[in-house]
Order: structure tokens, then C-alpha cells, then sequence
């Protein structure tokens, strides 16, 4: 690891292991470059979800050492980790009923004054494709509109700052594939604008494929795996998930990846 | 005619500003349960009356002395007290995120009444000689302690069992809740009738004891937590999205909790030590706004104080004249006149929602 | 909070009344606020707001029921006295209600309340006394002559008093004298269905039971405990005492016998329930000869059964 990837990283991990309940993770070592797009695969209950929890914080590193924007992770103050990384949430529930603008202008509540909120609200709406939910109530809305709304959230946080974190975990998996494929493409773009990494949780290994350019695999609590997209072949998908993959290539030529009836054989 | 019908159409025009504009609507009922207070009761008050209370040189009226010692300081006590209550419910449920939770749900208040009760009956039964000074103050300071003392015990408890879990503190309260009932209990079994006397009054729950000493304090206290509540509401509001998602827009959480739990404890010792158990105000006043403003706690939390304030008022103003010259127990007419209306409200946002 | 600013400015320009604010605040509460209207209201005219149904019957006894300007609803004794004001259950008393009807002295018992409304009372210039009830005649004497004095009636009260004395000894005389055993009673005492009490050791019953040479079964705890079926049937109770209110709310006599345990007893098996008027029997008042004399002849007639 050179001395400038050093300075311009965002997110560095070096050996982190972390506990929740009896089981140990880790250790996870890698590194997030601003404007990387990452995204995370594993079978279920590998442990995808709780690196995302230590990324996000919720959980203390048992050992090693998280270093976010070049000040150990644990030493942010909530309000300022807040206006660098932002985490859009797997579930969309809000209670009470909260009014939509509320719930966007949620994102920048850690701002004590922030004059432009009502404009960066409205902006980062129409940026999710829900410009027209401003003034509905949160609990009235559809499972897309509740995650467009989040998203927008998510997008207000992270609005006026360049070279942020931005944590997805596994959002869109609930939605038709026409709009996972808009809101994505609408992640992207916000991201991109602003030179905000992404790390995202996936199931779908097409769209990992498709739309990121770095591949972190993680099997049996552990990181297995850290890929540039090109590099990953059939077979090391194959041994991830301990299943047979078939592929195909489109007319563009981009790889499709589908299970293949016939199980293989475990190793 | 034709004024008659610019009368009309002002008025109407005039409701409907006021009701959408609610605070100014609620502040303009408020008065008006003051002015109704302040003239009903068992004394008759004249203008007469009133002007005397002004003059320094005219000795007191009976009438002026009731609106000065008697009615004055209890109708402010209530509405006060009704605005303690009314916002330690908009917080225990903004907290909670969820809208059963009051602060009696949580213990809060059977905690302080336990505290009270066990003063009763243990520091009474064991025979100690205490001062006619002290004994005023010993059975309030008593109640505070309670509500405190389960503030403290449930957030120390709820943190060990599941970090950060509203959940785990909603069960604590419950299971605090079932162990002062129990204490209680066993209180009112081994008081003797004497003491069995005091535990009444105070599970009766009366405003009977408003003074403007109190006045004095809960305004201050108050002042002061509207202060405290202030720089909290948008975190407030932040706790709707879950604790985990609250933490990633950069609230502190526990902090939070903490702060919001001793305001709590403050606002409900207070009134159950001075006013005995008033219920139903904490769990209905925030609803009433939430159907009126909606969920925002910014707004949330001042309207709540004021209808909890109107409640208190109300009933306390209906259970000291329907009976005169006796007086019903305030805590009656708080479900009596607040859940048919909060029904009524219910039913018709339903059917216009 | 507006109104509270709104006062409090106003007491600044007032200083007296603002000078009053503060020494109640130092005394921590309005305990010593200076006689300011009642005095002043005070009438040639004695009025008597009467906190207690045994007070009241002293009152009537004492023939200055016509200075009653209020009761409370325990004032069921004689008829006349509910007819007048009520103030309400003695614990959820007034200020307002009480001093509205301009009275000169408020005589209440200990069971008057909440504290803070005996506290305005006074504090408004009408004198609260509380006299304190200990279950015995002779307290009752003393309570005559207490109110004897305080109404101005020291004659009337010496005579009740002596009238009192003698019948009591009437009363008490062959009860002192008998040989036969004394019987064993269980006294139930029942608000509503669901609470019934019993009453044990010190209990206002057990001291009429003793003055009628009965015996309290229970003897297992102090005061009024809720009943349960094994102490029932381990007292053996040969008579049931009740009052006449919680026998009607138990469902009468067949309703007694189907309380849990009471069955099982010797008085449950014989129907022996005697049941005498609340006030009458437990009041403590100026007929309580004549109560022991009605007790005893209803134990005596149900024990020949």
C-alpha cells in the first residue's frame, strides 16, 4: 500500500475482526478508494450484514483497526461521521406516519443550521424519483415509493459533501426489476457526481456484476475474496456460493450468471 | 340582514383560520377554560371582586380572597400540571416510537406512587418522631425519588439487557410496573387505617393542594424543560426511522434516551408528588395533536402541553362545580371527558383519512 | 405559560401581595396565611360545616343542629341531617365548597382530607378541629364534651354525657354478670361483592364485640383483611356479625352462607347472621348504649337457635 492511496482513501480496514453474539468475524482487511464502487457478495448469513454494521459503526471492532477519512473510526462524533458516510437501510419502516419532506430532511437533522435544507430536500427528491411523494405521509406509501423516499434521505444526507461513504444494504431486493434498475442507475449518478464511494450489500450477482467494479466476497464470517470485477471468473462464484452457475453473454457482452439445475458436488 | 350575513361569514371565515392554525386556536380555548375557571365555583365572584384583588388599599372580599388563595393558583396549577403530563406523554412516545407508551406504561408513575405508599407505611409504622415541618415535604420528595430512582434503574437495566434496545426498556418498565403494583399491594395490606387514609389521598389524585409556591416552581421547572425539550425535538423525530438508522443521521441515542428519561422522571414526580396519580392525560394529549398536526415532534411537543393543559383544566373546572358544595375526584372526569372526544376525533380522521 | 408571566409581572408591581408570595414561598406553603376574609365574614350566627356521621349525631344530640351549615355523606343519622349541604366523601373534600358556605368552624375527624384542603380551610380563618375517634366509650364521652364546649353547650353536654353513662351501665351490667360462654363472631364487613373484608385484631368491631362480652374470632392480624375461606372455617365463628349495607350487597342472609368457607362454620350451619345499621353499630356516636344493647340482644336471640 503506497503513502498517497493512503492519503485519498476513505475507508481502510486492517485486520478488523468484530463479535456479535457467540460467532466471531473477520478479520476483514481492505481498503475504499473515493468514487470505488463495491459490492458485497456471500451466501446468507455469511456475514455480509454485520461488516456493514461495522462499517456503519453499530458495532465496535473486536481487534485491528477502522480508519474512516484518516481518524480512527471510533473517535467520530456522531453528527460530523454522519455528514461523510450514509447508510441506506435494508428495511423502510418509519413510524407515527412522519410527513415525507420530514423523513428527507431527516438525513441533515445532525445540522444544527442548515438554510438550505428545503431546497436540498426537494433537489435530492427529485434525484430519487420521488419529487412526487413531497408532502404524503410515510406510512401511506408502496414499497418502492417507501424505498425512493429512503433513498432520498440517504441522498440529502450526503448532498453538499464530496468524497463520501455511501453503505447500501440490499434495498432493492423487494422490487420489480424496472425500478431496482432506475433506482440504481439513480444511486449511481449520486454518487458519482460527488466522487462518494459505494459499498453495497447484493444478492443479485448480475447486478454486482454489472454495476460495480470491485467484487468483495465473504464465506463463513471471513473475507474470502477481493476482486475487480473482470477478474472474477464462473468458478470462483461457483465455490462462493457452493452451487453450479451457468453463463451467458449478451450482445453487448456482459456476462449473465444463473444457477444451473444439476447441484455440485460439495468440496 | 346583509350584516347579519357578514357576521356569519366572518365567523366562519375566522374558524377556519383559527383551525388551521392550531396553536393559536388551542391557546385561544386554553384562555377560555381559564376565564370559565376562574369565574365558576362554589364562592360566587363578582367584578366587584376582581377589582379589589387589584387594589392594595381595600381589604380582601371573600370572593377576592377565593380568587386569590383558592382559585387563581389551583386553575394555573392544573393547567401546569396538565401541560407536565401532556409532555412527558409526547416524549415517552416519541422515544418509544410508539403510541401506547406514557410514562404510566413505563413505571414512571407507579414507581413514584410506590415510593410514596412505602413511606406510608414503613417509615410511619416504624414509629420515628418526624418534624410537622418535614412531614409536609417528606411524602412528595418521597414520590420524586420513585420516579427518578425508576428512571435511573430502568436505563441502567434496559442497557444491560439489550444494548441500545427500546424494546428491552419497554419490558424493564413493564416488569417495574408489575413489581410497584405488588409493592402497593402490600402496602395497602399491612397499612393500618390510618395510613390506609393517606395511600386514598393519594391514589385519589387531586389538584386540591395548588399554592403559588407550586405555581411558582412547576412554572419554573416547566420554563426550563421547554428549554431542554427544545434543542431535542428534531432528534426526537430522528427516532422515528429506528435506532440504528437515528445513529447513521448522527443522533446519539443513548444520550438521547438518557436526557429524555430524567425530563421524564422530572415532569411525572413532580405532578404525582404534589397531585397524587393523574392518568390518561400523558397517553391522550400527544394523540390529539398527532390527529390534529400530525407526528412532527417539533410541533408535536408544544401542542401537546397545551392540550394536556385543556384536559386538566376542564375536568378539574367540571369535578369542583357539578357537585357543589362537595368536589369528585379530578382523575374521573379526565377519562370521562377525554375518551368519548378523543374517540369522536378518532372516528372521524378515519373516516375522512 | 403566558397567564404565569403575565401574573408574575403583575405581582411585581403589587408588592404587598408579591411580599406575601415570597413568605409563603419561605414557609414552603400556604401553612400560616395571614386571617384575611372569613374573619372579617364571621357572623353573629354559630355555622358548622360537620366532617364525620358521628360528629353530626353529637351535633343533633346536643340540639344545635340548627348551626349545621354542612355535612358529609357519612351524616346519615338522624334523617334531618341529610337533608342538609353535603360536602361530599370526607377524604375529597373542598376549600371552596366548604368556605362557600360560610361557615365559623369546621369539627371533622381524622379521616378528613386531602391535608392541603384542611390547611386552606384554616388558613382562610374558619378554626378545622379534628377530633380523633379511638373506638372506645370513653373517647366518645370526651368527644361530647369537646363539642360541648366548642359549641357553647358545656350543660347539655354534661347532661348527655351523664344520660350516656347510665344507660351504658344498664347496658353493661348484666352483660358483666353472665355466666354463659361468650360467643365466638366473625364480623364481615363488604363494600361490593367482590371485596369482602373481615375484621381482626383492634378492629372497630372487635371493640363493640367486646363490649357486649363476644368474642372476635379472628385474631390473626390487625385491622380489616380480606376474607379467606381456610381462616373462616379455622375461626369456627358461631355467629356472623354484619352491617346491615354489606349484608344487602352480599345478597341477604343466603348470600352470606354462600361466601367462601362460611358454610363450614357453625354459624353458617345454623344461619346465625346478625346484621345491625353501619353507622349504628361502628359510628361511635351518641347512641352507641343503645347500639351494645341491640347488639347484644340480637347475638343472645340468634344464639338461642
Amino acid at each position: 500500500m503506497s503513502h498517497a492511496q493512503q492519503d485519498t482513501h476513505i475507508l481502510s480496514l486492517d485486520r478488523v475482526t468484530v463479535t456479535l453474539g457467540q460467532r466471531t468475524f473477520g478479520p476483514f482487511s481492505f481498503v475504499i478508494q473515493p468514487g470505488e464502487r463495491i459490492a458485497v457478495l456471500g451466501p446468507s448469513g455469511a456475514g455480509k450484514s454485520t461488516l456493514l454494521k461495522l462499517l456503519a459503526r453499530e458495532l465496535v471492532p473486536l481487534s485491528g483497526q477502522a480508519i474512516f477519512c484518516q481518524q480512527p473510526l471510533k473517535d467520530w462524533a456522531l453528527p460530523d461521521l454522519s455528514r461523510r458516510r450514509a447508510i441506506l437501510p435494508q428495511s423502510h419502516e418509519v413510524a407515527f406516519g412522519l410527513p415525507v419532506d420530514l423523513v428527507i430532511g431527516l438525513g441533515r437533522v445532525a445540522r444544527m443550521h442548515d438554510p438550505s435544507l428545503a431546497s436540498i430536500v426537494r433537489q435530492a427528491a427529485e434525484q430519487a424519483c420521488a419529487a412526487h411523494l413531497l408532502g404524503r405521509r410515510f406510512d401511506t406509501l408502496s414499497g418502492g415509493e417507501k424505498a425512493r423516499v429512503q433513498m432520498a434521505r440517504v441522498f440529502a444526507q450526503l448532498w453538499d459533501v464530496e468524497q463520501g461513504l455511501l453503505l447500501v444494504d440490499e434495498p432493492l431486493a423487494a422490487l420489480d426489476p424496472g425500478l431496482q434498475f432506475s433506482l440504481m442507475e439513480a444511486i449511481y449518478t449520486f454518487a458519482a457526481n460527488r466522487g462518494h464511494a459505494i459499498l453495497a450489500i447484493l444478492h443479485d450477482i448480475n447486478q454486482a456484476l454489472q454495476g460495480f467494479e470491485r467484487l468483495i466476497f465473504i464465506k463463513h464470517g471471513a473475507m474470502v475474496g477481493d476482486y475487480h470485477t473482470p477478474h472474477v471468473t464462473l468458478p470462483l462464484l461457483e465455490a462462493l456460493y457452493n452451487v453450479n452457475l451457468a453463463a451467458a453473454v449478451t450482445e453487448d457482452g456482459e456476462m449473465i450468471v444463473a444457477p444451473s439445475l444439476k447441484r455440485k458436488a460439495v468440496a | 340582514m346583509s350584516t347579519s350575513i357578514g357576521a356569519i361569514s366572518l365567523t366562519s371565515r375566522l374558524t377556519t383560520g383559527l383551525l388551521n392554525r392550531p396553536v393559536w386556536f388551542l391557546w385561544l380555548v386554553l384562555l377560555l377554560c381559564f376565564w370559565v375557571a376562574a369565574w365558576a365555583g362554589a364562592v360566587p365572584v363578582t367584578a366587584d371582586d376582581w377589582r379589589v384583588l387589584w387594589r392594595q388599599d381595600e381589604p380582601l372580599t371573600s370572593g377576592a380572597y377565593v380568587l386569590w388563595h383558592l382559585r387563581l393558583p389551583r386553575t394555573l396549577f392544573a393547567a401546569l400540571v396538565g401541560a407536565a403530563l401532556g409532555l412527558s406523554g409526547a416524549l415517552t412516545q416519541g422515544l418509544f416510537r410508539n403510541p401506547l407508551a406514557d410514562p404510566g406504561l413505563l413505571g414512571v408513575t407507579s414507581g413514584a406512587a410506590c415510593a410514596a405508599a412505602l413511606t406510608i407505611v414503613v417509615l410511619a409504622g416504624s414509629g420515628m418522631d418526624i418534624p410537622v415541618a418535614w412531614r409536609f415535604w417528606i411524602l412528595p420528595l418521597a414520590a420524586f425519588a420513585g420516579a427518578v430512582g425508576v428512571c435511573l434503574l430502568l436505563d441502567t437495566v434496559a442497557r444491560w439487557l439489550t444494548a441500545d434496545s427500546i424494546a428491552g426498556l419497554l419490558l424493564t418498565g413493564i416488569a417495574l410496573n408489575a413489581l410497584a403494583a405488588a409493592i402497593i399491594g402490600l402496602c395497602t395490606y399491612l397499612a393500618t387505617d390510618e395510613q390506609l387514609r393517606s395511600l386514598t389521598f393519594w391514589t385519589l389524585g387531586s389538584l386540591a393542594g395548588g399554592s403559588w409556591p407550586l405555581v411558582a416552581v412547576l412554572s419554573l421547572l416547566l420554563l426550563t424543560a421547554i428549554w431542554y425539550v427544545w434543542r431535542l425535538v428534531g432528534a426526537m423525530n430522528a427516532l422515528a426511522l429506528g435506532e440504528a438508522a437515528a445513529a447513521h443521521v448522527g443522533i446519539h441515542v443513548r444520550h438521547l434516551r438518557r436526557r429524555v428519561i430524567i425530563l421524564v422522571a422530572l415532569l411525572c414526580g413532580f405532578s404525582v408528588a404534589w397531585c397524587g396519580v393523574i392518568g390518561f392525560i400523558g397517553l391522550v394529549a400527544p394523540h390529539i395533536v398527532r390527529l390534529i398536526v400530525g407526528p412532527d415532534q417539533r410541533r408535536l411537543v408544544p401542542l401537546a402541553m397545551l392540550v394536556g393543559a385543556i384536559i386538566l383544566l376542564v375536568a378539574d373546572t367540571t369535578a369542583r362545580i357539578v357537585a357543589i358544595p362537595a368536589e369528585i375526584p379530578v382523575g374521573i372526569f379526565t377519562a370521562l371527558l377525554g375518551a368519548p372526544f378523543f374517540l369522536a376525533l378518532l372516528t372521524s380522521v378515519r373516516k375522512s383519512g | 405559560m403566558l397567564r404565569v408571566d403575565l401574573l408574575l409581572s403583575d405581582l411585581q408591581t403589587k408588592p404587598a401581595r408579591r411580599q406575601f408570595l415570597l413568605q409563603a414561598s419561605a414557609l414552603a406553603a400556604s401553612v400560616c396565611l395571614p386571617q384575611l376574609a372569613w374573619a372579617a365574614d364571621k357572623k353573629a350566627v354559630r355555622r358548622i360545616v360537620s366532617i364525620g356521621g358521628a360528629l353530626t349525631e353529637i351535633v343533633y344530640a346536643l340540639g344545635a343542629s340548627h348551626e349545621l351549615a354542612g355535612v358529609d355523606t357519612t351524616s346519615l343519622y338522624p334523617e334531618a341531617a341529610t337533608k342538609l349541604p353535603s360536602v361530599g366523601y370526607a377524604r375529597t373534600l373542598s376549600s371552596e365548597g366548604i368556605l362557600a358556605l360560610a361557615p365559623n368552624h369546621v369539627i371533622a375527624t381524622e379521616d378528613a382530607g386531602p391535608p392541603a384542603v384542611l390547611r386552606q380551610i384554616n388558613a382562610a380563618g374558619v378554626p378545622v378541629t379534628i377530633l380523633a375517634a379511638n373506638d372506645q366509650f370513653e373517647g366518645v364521652l370526651e368527644r361530647v364534651t369537646r363539642l360541648g364546649t366548642l359549641l357553647e353547650r358545656p350543660m347539655q353536654a354534661a347532661q348527655l354525657v351523664e344520660k350516656m353513662k347510665a344507660d351504658w351501665q344498664r347496658v353493661r351490667e348484666p352483660i358483666l354478670a353472665r355466666k354463659t360462654a361468650a360467643p365466638r363472631v366473625l364480623f364481615i364487613l363488604s363494600h361490593s361483592p367482590g371485596q369482602v373484608m373481615v375484621g381482626g385484631k383492634g378492629s372497630s368491631a372487635e371493640a363493640m364485640l367486646h363490649y357486649v362480652g363476644a368474642q372476635n374470632t379472628v385474631q390473626g392480624f390487625d385491622g380489616f383483611k380480606p376474607l379467606t375461606p381456610e381462616a373462616v372455617i379455622a375461626a369456627q365463628p358461631d355467629v356472623v356479625l354484619m352491617t346491615d349495607q354489606g349484608l344487602s350487597v352480599v345478597g341477604g342472609v343466603d348470600g352470606v352462607l354462600k361466601l367462601p368457607g362460611v358454610a363450614q362454620t357453625p354459624a353458617g350451619q345454623k344461619r346465625r347472621v346478625v346484621s345491625l345499621e353501619a353507622m349504628f353499630l361502628l359510628g361511635f356516636g351518641p347512641r352507641m348504649p343503645q347500639a351494645a344493647a341491640a347488639l347484644d340482644n340480637a347475638l343472645l336471640k340468634v344464639m338461642r337457635t
